[in-house]
């Protein structure tokens, strides 16, 4: 009789851990964390962001204005590579796409599903620090997405700074994001 | 264990009244020989009336199939649907195929509560159709969604959305909760009921695989007092649980109608009249059903005249509450001097679906008055006419209300006709192929009369169970 | 330019997979589920090489330009995202239009990415290289130097073209420029001339009458310059709110203007003459003139006609009588009776006249004579489809076989196209620069908004290149521009400033455009007696020839298709008619009297003969139809216009008839027989046009109004509780009373919310997916069937603050956001259409196919050029979703983001929506109800406000304003 009991309790126990883990697997379905695509231009947010103190909007300048932050354009590079004298093999094949004037194809990392609308601007504004969404660029050798970027994150945050002290408000509306 | 037999015996008198000796089963059988009738169609071939039966079955069923496959994989548009009439056929069937179920959990329940017993016979069946038409019905709210294949939002789980959870005060939501509650008390009340039987079969298969299945399903029976004792207990509380169910199911998807804004669904008429609906056309499915398997099964001894006519009653009942109900609703659209609530009723009998209209009122109020006749209570071909009558009118009742509300609703400007598709008939085909295909199925596997049951109102009943 | 067309271009593939996304979410997801370890398909980002100063990606540009839809040239404002135009909007600068649209103006810009336009020059068929069809062309010019070289144009209202044409004629000795109109105004254009001396169309102003009379003028639809027209008569119905003012129109076939007009009477074409005839003779005898008229026996409503009249007369000086006739004579009596009234130059202007409709039919039976005769040598036609829409095409197309050399600057290979010898694709308007001036004396410019797509060239580059000139319109048009209109203003000191100006304004009024004559214009009796004995001897003819079967058939332009260039615009093909809601194709559109003599049906098929030309068209049962009168749409069947508007109805230009040198859109001989057994279901999306009694259109009557009754309805009680009110509450309320039904709102809406085109069976399966419709209801007067009440009602969702369609989806897809908004959330969306069934107003629509990239509905999006004109941000929905109106969320959206970077306040008013922005009434108004000074918060307190369906308790958002009818309305006509 024992048996049957314990065959009935293993049964139990892994069904239920079994369940578990399918159910954690299919949330996970669509979420890229860390996501970290090697790029045409292995280029480096540590040496530009972090050690050199770039500010992020000399580059992503779209993100104050535009509803995308932007990738910048290679004249944006060309600023400083055209003047300074550091060589790399890096900044050569940059200098090469220049050169026969063609864009580079960089590889989008932090990708939303088109039925959300996200606007850089509405958030740089309202004073969002960047990391806030796309983690501790400054200390990358080469991007990656840090947050889950799964609707649940997002509404923590505005959850967080909606209406109270803490102006401007963040919308919780579904029409805000979906439309 | 004979107190309760006799007990029953007694009360026997009381219910039918007229004489002692229950008519509740023909000639005297021995113990031995109903075991045989009950359980022949499982050890024996199936004769050319099954299998013909069966093709049939399976061919719809396989309509239905490709029909489902077809509209999944191009689109709700395959469908007669249009931006007026949102549903039609889908939630028909719906509504119908819930209705059917009723029977089977007011006979297994509420009877057993009232110790009907002329109810033996008939419950097992009752219940395996409850269970295959709530089956049946389940189906379409699935395949009418627009993105079946994220049906399963409507099941409140935690998630990565927020999370984000459901819309407690829709009545689709309350649809999937009321459906899967009845199923599943369905379905444990059938097998729970089943089990003595598979008991008796276990004794009467020599060992083998068939033993060693049967011998899992009775859960190791022994049909001791002690079992039996806990037995009646569990069942009885079991009745207990599934009575509020035959009420509160169809009431609930009722309120998808009642609790809209649209004139003639907008009535707090709706859930006597779906339920009394819902039990109308149970029965008339039951008593087709049995009226089939009784000659197509040689049963004729355990499924009497007596057991038609009890339910043929009951009919007559319910028809009837059905009838007032329709005459309520046209007082109300007449004594609400509301524009829009007159105009839907007046567009019910004199507009396009007048045709359907008047079919269902023929079908639902007046043939079943013909059963106030002795005659046709006890007449075989004219119950199984009038239980095919029956439920035509009801599947009408579900496809008038539905889509004459909708076709011309407030707006003159948004008002169409609506006209189904092939694919839409082939769908409705598709569930009677696979309710069919399933009952077929089950009268060859399973008992389908409750032998233990039937024993016990058995002429010379005594304890000992074979 | 070229950068960020460079940029764009490879975007498509891009934009392809952003936007499929929700196509496939569904699969995706059961896919992934699989391998959901895998990654997501790879997308990349391609920067700008150097990124243009005024273009951010993801910012939306503005151009000012002008529309070329047709030749009311309305100044526009386009809407560019990455360089591609997405949006059309009316430029609120023009004192003409004033920032209204029309469908048709709204569509023009899908006819930019139309995947059958020509990308490059063809000879004979072949494609070619410009440089080479130039040097072929430019030799055989040379050649025909001392010949007949024709330029065939429809109405030129560019004055720089006009420039370069009159080059032309200098360079060329034996050139000549003939122009036409599909739709004819020269007998409107003669007559002025010879009663004012000037040739041309004058320039009316609707909004400084008070009595209007229209004798089938369908001026608020197709007529001259609908727009403007629609602008003015808005501004006039706002001043009868204080006092009554009264507008007839008799016509044979029921108009958009008909349906407006405060009496309508329903009379055959052929009496139009007539009716004109019996106004002057009254008019005449109120003004003491006493030489007797000729006399005409018609059938005609003389109490309908004594009382217009009388009210001419009442208003004199301030009343307008408009015809839409093309008869000399009838003409004549119209402007006689204007001039009597001293309506010219208050009403009618003739000092300032319009510039459209230069056409003469004349010139063009002239033309085809000389072809024949092979004094052309060379043809080039412009702007011009003569094989279609001449009535005389197939001759036309055999003349043009005589010619040397034929030239057609089509964007598409049409049906003239087909059979000229060289075509040099002009481009798309808003790739090109140009100017217009509509009316004498207001300017406006247009310029390009994108990089022209293929490899075309602007006609006039064209022809300044044959001439030997710099092919360089642009620097063309700046010269034209500092030599003509520089020195008429003194504002800007450089030419440089005063054409910045006018570019960033895109319009330019001569400032001495103030100047009016003080109607001093009386004409001498003696023309219009000639032209009264013309009407009555043409009339006696007329009745003579009419045998007893046959029918009088009146030709009509349809708001939507117009004269028919426009055929293969899906959004157009798709745009419900005004009048009858029918889509897809062009129907016989019979009274029901005569529907009842040929026993037929509406969708039943009738054959319609005229000699032995024969043509098959359904029928159309219309009630104010004038008796034994079918009315047609021009406009339809054309063969050669590309793969939407090809075999779409049948073409009625053959049809049209000839009477005195000038096109006649009626004849009396048509014999009308029914095809037993043929059905043609129309494609309509309103089939049930009575309102049935119910309280859902509301009326008030002026004396109720000014009385101050009915009071303001109390708000209904609700057992829901309050909702705690957002920063924001949206509403939007609509002027009953301004909207004329012209339904530019609903392209507009189509435009900006990427709405999709389903096609004529789903239409008939009532599955059209319009976010905001057209209600049409009529009332017809049981006696009277010509005598109509009709009512329009823009429906869009209502945006109630309890919607049922709220409670009752099972997975909250469509919610209630805190400023009032009713939000439909796609991405949520299973499909259930429990919301659809619940909704009192039937605005919600649901995608029944995956219309998107579906080759089953190849309209608007299976190119991946078509997809280049869908907007950005909003998302295209996929099948098996419930959709409708957001009130344009995403311009709330983006005007409030505006505000907080420009750090102000957002005012009142600086958010349009869609239908709003392109409502040439201005019978709509959006705006904020927690600011109560807004106009939208007074026009809910005003009297005339109710919400629809009230009684149900949704409170809605949209709420609409009563009709005012004036009280003698109700009376019908003897």
């Amino acid at each position: 009789m024992t048996r049957w009991k314990l065959v009935i309790a293993i049964a139990a126990i892994t069904s239920v851990v079994g369940a578990g883990v399918v159910a954690r697997e299919l949330s996970r379905v669509g979420v890229h964390q860390w996501y970290s695509p090697v790029q045409p231009i292995a280029f480096s947010h540590k040496l530009h962001a972090g050690d050199s103190r770039i500010p992020c909007l000399y580059c992503h300048f779209g993100a104050r204005t535009s509803r995308h932050a932007g990738i910048p354009p290679a004249n944006v590079c060309m600023n400083c590579h055209g003047i300074l004298q550091k060589q790399s093999a890096e900044i050569e094949k940059l200098k090469e796409l220049v050169a026969i004037a063609r864009p580079i194809a960089w590889t989008k990392v932090h990708n939303l599903p088109d039925f959300v609308y996200f606007n850089h601007s509405q958030h740089v504004i309202a004073g969002v620090a960047c990391q806030a969404c796309h983690g501790h660029v400054e200390r990358m050798e080469r991007i990656e997405q840090e947050a889950p970027l799964t609707m649940g994150w997002c509404i923590q945050c505005h959850r967080a700074h909606s209406g109270g002290a803490n102006a401007p408000a963040a919308s919780l509306d579904c029409g805000k994001c979906h439309y | 264990m004979t107190a309760p037999v006799v007990a029953r015996e007694r009360r026997a008198v009381d219910f039918t009244g007229t004489r002692t000796a229950t008519p509740w089963i023909e000639g005297e059988p021995t113990l031995r020989e109903i075991s045989d009738d009950v359980i022949r169609p499982l050890v024996t071939r199936p004769g050319f009336g099954w299998w013909s039966c069966f093709a049939v079955a399976l061919c719809a069923l396989l309509i239905g199939v490709s029909a489902v496959a077809y509209e999944i994989a191009t689109g709700i548009g395959v469908w007669g649907l249009n931006r007026t009439v949102g549903w039609a056929f889908d939630i028909t069937n719906f509504v119908f195929w819930i209705g059917i179920g009723h029977a089977g959990t007011l006979i297994s329940a509420i009877l057993l509560l009232l110790r009907q017993q002329w109810r033996t016979a008939i419950s097992r069946s009752a219940e395996a159709m409850t269970i295959f038409a709530v089956m049946c019905a389940a189906m379409f709210p699935l395949i009418h969604m627009g993105r079946p294949w994220l049906a399963f939002w409507v099941i409140p789980y935690p998630n990565s959305r927020g999370p984000l959870w459901v819309n407690f005060r829709s009545p689709l939501l309350w649809d999937v909760f009321a459906i899967n509650t009845y199923l599943t008390i369905s379905l444990v009340f059938w097998y729970l009921g089943m089990i003595p039987d598979f008991a008796t079969l276990r004794d009467r298969t020599e060992a083998g695989i068939r033993r060693a299945v049967y011998s899992v399903l009775s859960l190791g029976w022994n049909g001791s007092a002690r079992t039996w004792s806990r037995y009646e207990t569990t069942t009885t509380l079991l009745a207990g649980l599934a009575t509020p169910l035959v009420i509160s199911v169809h009431s609930i998807v009722s309120m998808d109608f009642a609790t809209s804004v649209l004139p003639g669904w907008h009535t707090t008429l709706f859930p006597p009249y779906f339920v009394a609906g819902a039990v109308f056309s149970g029965f008339g499915m039951v008593l087709l059903l049995l009226i089939i398997v009784r000659t197509v099964m040689h049963l004729e001894r355990y499924i009497t005249i007596a057991h038609l006519e009890a339910m043929s009653k009951i009919m007559l009942l319910t028809g009837s509450i059905v009838g007032f109900a329709y005459a309520t609703e046209f007082f109300n659209a007449w004594y609400s001097h509301n524009v829009y609530e007159r105009y839907t009723f007046v567009n019910r009998v004199s507009g396009p679906y007048a045709w359907c209209f008047w079919t269902m009122a023929g079908c639902n109020a007046l043939a079943p008055q013909l059963l106030w006749m002795r005659r046709v209570r006890r007449s075989v071909p004219a119950l199984f006419i009038l239980s095919i009558l029956v439920n035509v009118g009801m599947w009408f009742e579900r496809f008038v209300i539905i889509v004459t509300s909708l076709h011309r609703s407030f707006l003159p400007s948004s008002w169409t006709m609506y006209r189904p598709t092939i694919i839409e008939v082939g769908t409705l085909v598709g569930s009677f192929g696979l309710f069919f295909t399933c009952f077929l199925l089950f009268i060859r596997v399973l008992p389908m009369i409750a032998m233990w049951e039937v024993k016990a109102v058995a002429r010379h009943a005594s304890g000992a169970h074979v | 330019m070229a950068q960020e067309l460079t940029f764009f271009k490879r975007r498509p593939d891009a934009e392809t997979s952003r936007r499929d996304f929700l196509t496939r979410i569904g699969f995706t997801l059961a896919a992934s589920a699989l391998a959901s370890c895998s990654r997501g398909p790879v997308q990349k980002a391609i920067p700008f090489l150097n990124k243009p100063e005024e273009q951010t990606p993801g910012v939306a540009n503005w151009y000012a330009t002008t529309c070329a839809g047709c030749s009311a040239a309305c100044p526009l404002l386009v809407k560019t995202r990455d360089g591609r135009p997405i949006k059309i909007e009316g430029n609120g600068e023009s004192p003409l239009s004033g920032g209204g649209t029309c469908a048709t103006g709204q569509a023009t810009v899908l006819s930019l990415y139309d995947p059958d336009r020509l990308t490059g020059p063809m000879w004979h068929g072949e494609t070619i290289t410009w440089d080479e069809i130039d040097r072929r062309i430019t030799e055989r010019l040379a050649a025909a130097r001392e010949r007949g070289v024709v330029l065939l144009t429809n109405t030129i209202v560019s004055p720089s073209t006009t420039a370069l044409i009159a080059d032309w004629s200098r360079r060329f000795p034996k050139f000549r420029h003939v122009s036409y109109d599909a739709v004819s105004f020269s007998a409107l254009r003669q007559a002025t001339r010879e009663c004012f001396g000037t040739a041309g169309v004058p320039h009316y102003r609707f909004d400084r009458a008070t009595t209007i009379v229209g004798i089938d003028a369908d001026f608020l639809g197709t007529w001259l310059a609908p727009v403007e027209f629609t602008r003015q008569h808005a501004a006039r119905r706002r001043r009868a709110l204080s006092g009554e003012m009264r507008h007839y129109q008799f016509e044979a076939g029921v108009s958009l203007t008909g349906s407006n007009a405060d009496r309508r009477f329903g009379m055959a074409a052929s009496d139009h003459g007539a009716i004109a005839l019996a106004l002057l003779r009254r008019i005449a005898a109120h003004a003491g003139i006493t030489e007797p008229l000729p006399d005409v026996d018609a059938a005609i409503d003389e109490h309908a006609i004594a009382a217009a009249a009388d009210d001419l007369w009442r208003d004199r000086g301030q009343s307008i009588l408009v015809c839409g006739s093309n008869d000399v004579s009838i003409q004549v009596i119209v402007h006689a009776i204007n001039a009597i009234l001293g309506n010219i130059g208050a009403t009618v202007d003739v000092d300032l006249p319009s510039l459209q409709k230069q056409g003469d039919d004349g010139a063009v039976d002239a033309l085809v004579e000389d072809m024949n005769r092979g004094d052309v040598h060379v043809l080039m036609t412009y702007g011009v489809n003569p094989a279609y829409d001449l009535p005389a095409g197939p001759e036309f197309v055999r003349a043009m076989e005589s010619v040397a050399l034929t030239i057609s600057f089509a964007d598409r290979l049409d049906e003239t196209a087909a059979h000229s010898h060289a075509v040099c694709p002009d481009h798309h308007f808003l790739e090109a620069w140009g100017d217009a001036e509509p009316v004498k004396g207001s300017f406006s410019l247009a310029q390009p908004t994108i990089a022209p797509l293929f490899n075309t060239r602007a006609a006039q580059e064209s022809l300044l290149k044959w001439l030997g000139e710099s092919p360089d319109f642009y620097s063309y048009v700046r010269a034209v521009w500092r030599r003509e209109l520089y020195a008429r203003q003194d504002r800007y000191h450089t030419f440089d400033e005063f054409w910045d100006h006018s570019l960033h304004d895109g319009v330019f009024e001569d400032p001495a455009r103030g100047y009016r004559s003080q109607g001093s214009a009386r004409l001498d009796p003696e023309r219009w007696h000639a032209a009264a004995r013309a009407i009555a001897h043409d009339h006696q003819r007329a009745a003579a020839a009419r045998m007893p079967d046959s029918y009088e058939l009146q030709l009509y332009e349809t708001v939507a298709l117009r004269d028919g260039r426009h055929a293969n615009n899906p959004w157009l093909q798709e745009l419900p008619d005004p009048v009858t809601k029918v889509t897809w194709g062009n129907y016989i559109v019979l009274a029901p009297s005569a529907a009842k003599a040929l026993e037929v049906e509406t969708g039943d098929v009738v054959r319609l003969a005229v000699g032995d030309h024969m043509c098959d068209l359904p029928a159309y049962v219309q009630p104010g139809q004038a008796q034994r009168t079918v009315s047609i749409a021009l406009g339809y069947g054309r063969d050669r216009a590309g793969k939407v508007g090809n075999a779409v109805g049948v073409n009625a230009f053959p049809l049209v008839a000839a009477h005195g040198g000038h096109r006649r859109y009626v004849r009396g001989d048509v014999v009308l027989q029914r095809r037993t057994g043929k059905q043609l279901p129309l494609a309509a999306t309103q089939t049930h046009h009575s309102i049935e009694g119910r309280p859902i259109v509301k009326t008030i009557t002026l004396e109720e109004l000014l009385s101050g009754t009915p009071e303001v309805m109390a708000p209904q009680p609700s057992l829901w509780p309050e909702r705690e009110g957002g920063e924001h509450h949206w509403s939007m309320v609509i002027d009953l009373n301004a909207c004329t039904g012209c339904s530019a709102c609903v392209t507009a809406c189509q435009a900006e919310n990427n709405v999709p085109v389903v096609g004529p069976d789903e239409v008939r399966r009532g599955r059209e997916m319009h976010w905001i419709r057209i209600d049409r209801y009529v009332d017809v007067a049981p006696d009277n069937d010509a005598a109509l009440d009709v009512a329009f009602q823009p429906m869009m969702c209502q945006h109630c603050q309890d919607a049922p369609c709220e409670t009752v989806c099972p997975v909250l897809a469509t919610v209630h956001s805190s400023d009032g908004i009713n939000q439909q959330i796609y991405n949520r969306c299973i499909g259930t259409r429990y919301c659809e069934n619940n909704c009192p107003y039937k605005v919600r629509r649901f995608n029944w196919f995956q219309y998107a990239g579906n080759q089953e509905f190849d309209y608007t999006t299976t190119d991946p050029l078509e997809r280049m004109v869908l907007n950005p941000d909003v998302v295209v929905r996929s099948r098996g979703v419930m959709e409708k109106c957001s009130l344009c969320v995403q311009r709330i959206q983006a005007e409030k983001l505006s505000a907080k970077q420009e750090g102000r306040r957002l005012a009142d008013g600086r958010i349009k929506t869609a239908c709003q922005q392109s409502c040439p009434a201005n019978a709509i108004v959006f705006g904020d109800l927690n600011d109560p000074e807004s106009e939208v918060a007074r026009l809910r307190r005003s009297r005339r406000h109710f919400t629809v369906l009230e009684e149900l308790g949704t409170r809605p958002n949209v709420g609409y304003l009563m009709r005012v009818t004036n009280g003698e309305k109700t009376e019908k006509p003897s």
